[in-house]
């Protein structure tokens, strides 16, 4: 007899998404992904200037704020055909690359490893012992036994006190739990150290952005980042050396510690590299502009279908047709007025509630497709689809992850197992490796162009009469984001966000095929019908931020999950 | 610059955070009274107003290590739309599973549990909550949410004069950059 099970909300923290899975003898067959709220940017903005779309976007979610800026400059940018100086690009990617950065660590270690990491386990973890495994793995000095035992000590105080506290949730002793008391104890100093590194990724956004969570120095056509390399209160080299540092800690913490976590992860619980591919159709857009007119790049972009390297196309700038034509968004099983598929700027939003119908309509969230296709967006497409098209970081970073995971796992691992849950984790680590060292990167191209003399930040944008068009993409550290706009005599007459969560969390289209984390559930094993972890794992793999998907913010977050047995 | 930037200005000090979603209806609260206390009076150094927004997973970042933190945001709670509910730390702490505090996201009380773990719990922690009325998409305070933006803007107040705070009176008064409202 089948059973199933619901668990509402997901997210540790974020988000408001409720996943049914239906159960049949320990092996999940059928699943709904299911957006539980409305949140109609595209109402808020009609009529508004497009100048200030952005700061309005980025209140959208308050995870994703500097991503939803970047895009809606973006966008408007594209419809008036402009370019911006080099120093906003350098700038933007600074700050795109520092947010990704803390974005993914803090994603691991604070949303993501407990499904994993048993906290509990490490109580009983030999602190030496701990110290010399972590010493072998790498040459972080939080690796140190004195770090092993304050750890310990501070864990067991926690659990002296009669509380777990923000691990009173966890799934500990669950049968799918499977590390040494040692890897849990240095995967629970990871936890707090990524706190420290949370804090400095934070700081570079901040001191680039003005303020945080909302950034205020874009502008549509540039940045309000006055370069003045002798002036206290402009971009100096004071700020920028403060910015560079702050960017090589988290490198390091990156190399020394995300990456060796990760691949023991993999390695540990190989079995997990088979489930979970779900959607193996990748969509990733270009990103890190290296010129004023983002046609050339430091990350690639394109399409994958049915995981097939020879499928492999290439989106070539921020213009590109290939990805401008070819995206739509269903709402046939949606909460939507009507039962259309259209181009994001021909939609309308006309919200129509109605109950769970997994039948009908059952989600918030739209479906969005490419060529009439459901995409998986994220880490993993951004990896493979830089791996098929010989991008030299990407390979490089991979090849070294699966390396390292294969000697854990004591067989070998090819780049095959990236479709798969736990390859979203490998994947996203290796993002991050490419990441930081870009952003050093990027930070080296920004000092020599204002070395050379140039200081322009800014294009000022004019507004012809009459419609204008455009679309702005970035890819976010959750996937591929979308920006699209339709501008009327210099105000806005309809604007569309297709966000990653959505491509990801989207539930079945009008042809009833079922998007990405409904896919990755099917055939997945659950070995304790009442504590669902490997359902968790697979849809934390995709680093669910429903904030952004059903654009809302309306969580209670009083219960971690709420999971019902019927 | 504000927290999350650097370093503070003088440790040990106090901020007052307003949290939520200017988006969505009654949830503006704390970033709209963030916005009306600057506009209408001047702090001293030692005062750090922040507008938060729903920071997420970095929310423990904006309230660890003040000697006082003063939290306004909506809240959950028996009564009605627009009426002001005081809430100690202590007290979210303690019933962490089922949370007091807010209907959005950041997690008030996962963030507390999460600085209590890790180190960094603030001196004093002090919600100055509202109850809303309306949460949904869509712009602008309902009334009597509105109208209860001076009743927690005297809490506020009260609160500073216990830690020995004096903040003086804008005459006149700036206009508030509640941009949302516009």
């Amino acid at each position: 007899m089948s059973k199933k099970i619901t668990i509402d909300p997901i997210t540790r923290i974020e988000g408001h998404l409720r996943i049914d899975v239906e159960v049949d003898e320990g092996i999940v067959s059928d699943a709904w992904s299911v957006g539980t709220m409305w949140r109609g940017i595209e109402v808020i903005l009609k009529g508004r200037d497009p100048r200030e779309a952005w700061v309005f976007t980025q209140r959208i979610c308050g995870v994703c704020t500097t991503v939803h800026a970047i895009a809606s400059v973006r966008a408007v940018e594209n419809a008036l055909g402009m370019e911006v100086p080099k120093n906003a690009q350098y700038i933007r990617n600074l700050l795109v690359a520092s947010h990704c950065l803390s974005d993914h660590i803090v994603h691991f270690y604070h949303l993501s490893a407990l499904d994993w990491v048993d906290v509990v386990s490490a109580l009983s973890a030999n602190p030496s012992k701990a110290a010399r495994l972590g010493e072998r793995l790498s040459p972080w000095p939080g690796n140190s036994r004195k770090e092993m035992e304050k750890v310990k000590r501070k864990l067991q105080e926690f659990v002296k006190g009669g509380q777990l506290g923000i691990f009173a949730n966890g799934y500990w002793g669950h049968p799918a739990m499977k590390l040494p008391p040692e890897v849990n104890l240095l995967a629970v100093a990871h936890y707090l150290q990524a706190l420290e590194i949370q804090r400095k990724g934070n700081q570079a956004v901040a001191i680039l952005g003005g303020k945080t969570p909302n950034i205020q120095n874009l502008a549509v056509g540039g940045v309000a980042n006055a370069i003045n390399l002798d002036n206290e209160t402009a971009l100096n080299m004071n700020k920028l050396y403060m910015i560079r540092d702050l960017l090589e800690e988290v490198v390091t913490f990156v190399r020394q510690v995300y990456i060796p976590d990760v691949c023991a992860i993999g390695g540990l619980y190989a079995d997990w590299l088979k489930y979970g591919a779900g959607v193996t159709n990748y969509l990733a857009v270009p990103d890190l502009p290296l010129d004023s007119a983002g046609t050339a790049f430091d990350l690639p972009g394109g399409t994958l279908f049915d995981g097939k390297p020879e499928t492999y196309r290439r989106i070539s700038s921020f213009q590109d047709p290939y990805f401008r034509e070819n995206v739509t968004e269903s709402i046939a099983r949606s909460y939507y007025d009507g039962d259309w598929r259209k181009h994001p700027w021909e939609e309308e939003t006309v919200p129509q509630h109605g109950e769970f119908d997994p039948d009908k309509k059952y989600s918030w969230v739209k479906s969005p497709r490419f060529q009439g296709r459901p995409m998986q967006v994220g880490p993993l497409a951004q990896v493979l689809i830089g791996y098929i098209s010989g991008h030299e970081p990407t390979k490089r970073w991979a090849d070294l992850a699966l390396r390292t995971a294969s000697d854990v796992a004591g067989s070998t691992l090819g780049p095959e197992v990236l479709h798969s849950t736990l390859g979203r984790h490998l994947a996203r680590a290796v993002r991050c490796a490419v990441m930081g060292e870009l952003a050093l990167k990027h930070w080296h191209l920004l000092v020599a162009n204002i070395g050379a003399g140039d200081t322009s930040i800014f294009v000022k944008p004019t507004f012809p009469a009459g419609e204008q068009r455009g679309f702005g993409v970035h890819e976010a550290p959750r996937g591929t984001l979308s920006h699209w706009v339709v501008i009327r005599d210099g105000k806005i007459a309809n604007y569309q966000a297709v966000v990653p969560s959505t491509w990801n969390a989207g539930p079945r289209d009008g042809e009833g095929r079922p998007g990405p984390y409904e896919a990755s559930l099917v055939g997945n094993p659950v070995a304790d019908p009442a504590r669902p972890l490997e359902v968790l794992r697979t849809i934390h793999s995709f680093d669910p931020c429903l904030a952004c998907a059903i654009h809302t913010l309306d969580a209670s977050g009083k219960e971690l999950s709420r999971v019902k047995v019927s | 610059m504000t927290l999350g930037g650097p370093a503070k200005a003088v440790p040990g000090d106090i901020a007052i955070l307003g949290l939520g979603n200017v988006l969505m209806g009654d949830d503006a609260f704390g970033p709209s009274l963030i916005k009306l206390l600057e506009a209408r009076y001047r702090f001293p150094d030692e005062v750090e107003l922040i507008d938060g927004g729903t920071p997420g997973h970095d929310l423990p970042l904006y309230m660890e290590g003040w000697r006082a933190l003063i939290v306004v945001d909506a809240v959950k709670a028996a009564g009605a739309g627009g009426e002001v509910r005081l809430v100690r730390g202590e007290e979210i702490l303690k019933r962490s599973h089922s949370a007091v505090v807010s209907p959005h996201e950041p997690g008030l009380a996962e963030a507390l549990l999460k600085l209590r773990f890790a180190g960094g719990l603030p001196g004093e922690v002090l919600v100055v909550g509202v109850i809303p009325l309306r949460i949904g998409s869509g712009m602008g305070l309902s009334t009597p949410v509105r109208n209860a933006l001076p009743a927690a803007e005297a809490e506020i107040l009260r609160v500073l004069g216990r830690l020995g705070v004096a903040v003086r009176e804008r005459i006149p008064p700036l206009r508030p950059e509640t941009w949302w409202e516009a």
